[in-house]
């Protein structure tokens, strides 16, 4: 016989029944305050998405349990008053905003901020990359209101409101544009850690480890600032840059003036493409949005959740800067277009000493195993969504065999960077067009979901930011063709004023 | 190994009165329903399809080709 009560719930408006099944596993049926089979609500506007018949029974799981301790501090240190009680909340939801750009600060970006710093020097490309990471923040801020009010992983989206055929075509950009990053990643860790001597084996060896130890813990808070502790290390960038002493007249007239422009020519377009696709990728989408579910944020929590990636964009885009700014003293005395992270740490030596260049390496170190951390996580959740099976970093592996097997499956790329002769320089130059390219598609889904009454609970994206929207899609389409052009017909760059 | 654990009715309790109903993991299986996407999306959706296939097709070729 069943034992059932009605509890009030807390955050959301609807009243729940529990009923004691066999087995210790909890059965509940969800019943609004109106009566009726919905299950959340927002003012009037229902979201079909989470619809729960009052006859359904849902059994409570570990992950429910986690998430709901997390969200018990959240209401606690919402209800408490005064600024500390403020600031314990706000430490409490922010996470998913800055792991996503400090990990998009991964290896082939820092690369590419590198490259541009060692090719161009200061000029365009200072204000360019701030200007990449405000388009990061308009498109990641739409996944935080869209996982906030569904509650759902972006791949799981896609599927159930698309269909499958579209969103398997999503899934494919986003599988091979997560593989072939996670190879960058591994070069990354290997290149930084060979600066200082270690063996490839060994260097890949330490990144798996660092990997799955994050995970170890089954539970997203600890995973969450685990990660977070070791992506504040990307922000060595900004001493290491103070350390060349930049010419700071030099870098305000950068900004000001967005001078000089470098000749519209085949690399100026590889690197702007490249400095992009550092900063709006798919695998960001994904991630960001499913860390919202995971982490069980909710309709409140949006404005939070801008903050959180707001914040997470200036720390980033400081780091972008900081690599560019170092990396400026070596413009005209090298040709940086081949250049590994350990080599750029060898070429900085006579500028910043062996302390700055070690620093250098290791920040290449750190920009990579955050990264792979992050991109694995990505394509955990998006397998799991789409599958249909449990994918939480709140569950026990025994629950969760398929998201961890995923994970697993990650580290394969690892094995890549290993294999002799691979032109791994290439694909780290090529990782970031990839995503560049990916981009648009993806931000149509995206804008069409965060523009759907029916799933968006009265959180829909306003006027001007699916303008916001529109126009870095029509930027990343421009400049993906603008790179078509220079690699079939490069002659043409001439007609748009290129030398 | 499972390694479901029993959970308390305290435990439920404590779930349901700190979660959105559509928080719990089993609600979250629900299928969103489908929703049909008009002509303009399916042709801007294609325009973008037809995009990726030809840009991704010239990446590779610059992979050959300097792989040569």
């Amino acid at each position: 016989m069943s034992q059932s009560w009605t509890v009030d719930s807390g955050e959301g408006d609807a009243s729940a029944v529990v009923h004691k099944g066999r087995r210790g596993a909890q059965k509940i049926s969800h019943q609004s305050r109106a009566g009726m089979s919905v299950g959340a609500q927002t003012g009037n506007k229902s979201r079909v998405a989470t619809q729960v018949r009052v006859a359904d029974a849902v059994v409570v799981t570990h992950e429910d349990i986690d998430r709901a301790q997390d969200r018990a501090r959240v209401r606690a240190a919402r209800m408490a008053h005064g600024l500390r009680a403020k600031a314990w909340l706000l430490w409490l939801l922010i996470g998913p905003g800055i792991l996503v750009m400090l990990g998009e600060n991964d290896g082939p970006s820092m690369l590419s901020y590198a490259a541009t710093g060692a090719t161009y020097g200061l000029g365009f490309f200072l204000p360019f990359v701030v200007l990449t990471f405000a388009m990061a923040l308009v498109v990641q801020e739409m996944t935080v209101r869209l996982g906030a009010a569904t509650h759902r992983g972006h791949a799981e989206l896609i599927f159930e409101r698309f269909g499958p055929f579209w969103g398997w075509f999503s899934m494919i950009d986003l599988g091979i544009g997560n593989f072939l990053t996670l190879i960058t990643e591994f070069i990354a860790v290997r290149a930084g850690l060979g600066f200082f001597g270690v063996s490839p084996w060994a260097a890949i060896l330490l990144a798996l480890v660092v990997l799955y130890s994050a995970l170890l813990s089954h539970r997203y808070w600890t995973w969450e600032r685990l990660t977070l502790a070791a992506a504040a290390f990307n922000l060595i960038f900004i001493p290491v840059a103070l350390m060349t002493h930049p010419p700071w007249s030099a870098v305000a007239h950068s900004f000001a003036t967005w001078q000089p422009v470098p000749a519209l020519n085949k690399n100026m377009v590889l690197i702007v493409l490249s400095d992009i696709g550092a900063t709006v990728t798919p695998w960001m989408l994904f991630f960001q949005q499913s860390a919202t579910v995971d982490k069980g944020m909710t309709i409140k929590d949006i404005h939070f959740g801008r903050f959180d990636t707001a914040l997470g964009a200036a720390l980033a885009a400081a780091a972008a800067l900081g690599a560019i700014v170092v990396t400026a003293p070596l413009a005209e005395h090298i040709s940086a277009g081949n250049f590994e992270a350990a080599q750029f740490a060898q070429a900085l030596e006579p500028v910043i000493g062996h302390a700055g260049a070690a620093l250098f390496a290791l920040g290449m170190v750190e920009a990579g195993v955050v990264a792979s951390i992050t991109i694995s996580i990505s394509s955990a959740y998006a397998f799991g969504e789409v599958a249909r099976k449990p994918h939480s970093l709140n569950l026990p592996v025994g629950e969760g065999k398929a998201f961890y097997a995923v994970l697993g499956l990650c580290s394969a790329a690892a094995g890549i960077v290993l294999i002799p002769g691979l032109p791994l320089v290439f694909v780290v130059l090529v990782v970031n067009v990839v995503a560049v390219l990916a981009m648009p598609p993806a931000l149509v889904f995206l804008y069409l979901l965060v523009n759907d009454r029916e799933i968006m609970g009265g959180v829909e994206s306003p006027r001007w930011a699916n303008v916001l929207a529109g126009t870095v899609v029509a930027l990343l389409t421009a400049a993906g063709v603008l790179y078509g052009v220079s690699v079939v017909a490069p002659q043409a760059l001439a007609w748009l004023g290129g030398r | 190994m499972s390694e479901r654990r029993e959970f308390s009715d305290a435990d439920a309790g404590f779930v349901l009165s700190t979660l959105e109903p559509d928080q719990l993991a089993e609600a979250m299986r629900v299928a969103v329903p489908r929703r049909k996407l008009r002509g303009g999306e399916l042709a801007l959706l294609w325009a973008l399809r037809v995009y990726v296939v030809f840009m991704m097709a010239v990446v590779f070729w610059q992979a050959w080709m300097a792989a040569r």
